[in-house]
């Protein structure tokens, strides 16, 4: 799985597997395209899918699942800024400091 | 009448059905599929490098694997969806699992930490849902789920070191002509992702648009004025990705970027309440 920008010919660069290669985008950092290649992947995962409901089931449908992706990643984000060296120019923090 | 594969519940509860759900093990649920041979999942682990087996019934074949409920118990869960790292192993190894069956035949991925109690379970569902299951892999038969999104600069904000107002008047019509000028140019960006949303669309077998992501999320900068996924039939996948370029090259002020393929996780969504 992987995301692509797109080439001049408009050709996507060839994917293989789910281990997010690393893509030519000149703007983000390795460490950005990972997470937004997560972020890809949370959408679908936590947002689409055969979704079960009723009381079949133990599963996360009684948890607001986009309340707590969010949650879950601005934290990290949060906690990523406070370990990045201010002066670095790193697309995660420079995300977040809006 | 469940026919179910490989029970290898290992550790009963002391005595008794769980009554607990915190305590125990349980069946994972990656994917529905309507046959997938007995050999296709030796070797193959899921979570916790548990093997994945094979549950069938009415057809229809579920691809399980055994975790442990003191961590995809509720409690657990609701614990671990807090922890970013927990999150994304998961999803990792729900993805790995989904796509490498994805290759091999049409798949209805399920929903992350979709957890049943036992195979016998999992047999139930697939009975009450076959023909909704079905139905869904009909609909992704031969397709791959795409992402298309377009990134907008909506930067109005193009005064020099010279432009200072000098007065206080100067300065609000300033900011009157950047809130229009900027209001005007998320106006055009809109109805330019209306545009590629619909004109990709035309040719996909199904199409959504995802909410748009945030920025702090992924660190993007601009705006995302399209957060698409697009069901695409595999034989028309250089169709679309050039058709993504054409679109893309007509818009200076935007990126598109393409991501994919997926397995079809937007499109395989049954219909609630069925």
């Amino acid at each position: 799985m992987s995301i692509t920008a797109i080439d001049r010919t408009g050709q996507p660069v060839a994917t293989d597997h789910f281990d997010n290669r690393a893509m030519p985008d000149r703007s983000d950092s390795p460490a950005g395209r990972r997470q937004v290649a997560l972020v890809d992947l949370l959408d679908r995962l936590l947002g689409a899918g055969v979704v079960l409901s009723g009381d079949i089931t133990i599963s996360i449908a009684g948890v607001d699942l986009v309340e707590v992706r969010l949650r879950a990643l601005i934290t990290s984000v949060r906690a990523e800024m406070r370990a990045t060296d201010p002066g670095a120019d790193r697309p995660l923090a420079g995300g977040a400091r809006r | 009448m469940s026919d179910v594969t490989n029970e290898p519940m290992a550790e009963p509860m002391g005595g008794g059905p769980a009554e607990s759900i915190g305590a125990g093990t349980a069946s994972y649920v990656y994917l529905a599929a309507r046959d997938i041979p007995d050999d296709a999942v030796a070797g193959i682990t899921g979570l916790e490098s548990q093997p994945v087996r094979l549950v069938r019934n009415a057809g229809l074949t579920a691809v399980v694997s055994t975790v442990d409920l003191a961590e995809f118990g509720e409690d657990g869960l609701r614990r671990n969806l807090e922890d970013l790292a927990w999150l994304e192993h998961v999803a990792r190894s729900h993805n790995g699992v989904v796509h490498h069956f994805g290759r091999q035949t049409a798949v209805a991925p399920w929903r992350l930490a979709t957890i049943m109690l036992d195979d016998e379970r999992v047999a139930g569902l697939l009975a009450d849902w076959e023909h909704q299951l079905k139905a869904s892999l009909d609909r992704v038969a031969g397709c791959s789920e795409w992402s298309v999104k377009m990134i907008t600069e909506l930067s109005a904000d193009q005064r020099t070191e010279t432009d200072q107002p000098t007065s206080g008047t100067a300065y609000l019509q300033r900011r009157r002509a950047e809130y229009s000028r900027q209001n005007s140019a998320q106006e055009q960006a809109a109805a330019a992702a209306d545009r590629v949303h619909a004109t990709l669309s035309g040719l996909t077998a199904a199409s959504r648009r995802l909410p748009p992501q945030d920025r702090r999320l992924t660190g993007h900068r601009g705006e995302m004025m399209l957060n698409g996924a697009y069901l695409v039939p595999d034989d028309r996948s250089e169709e679309f990705s050039a058709l993504v370029g054409e679109l893309g090259a007509d818009l200076p002020e935007s990126r598109l970027e393409l991501g994919g393929p997926w397995p079809p996780y937007s499109f395989a969504t049954l219909e609630t309440g069925a």
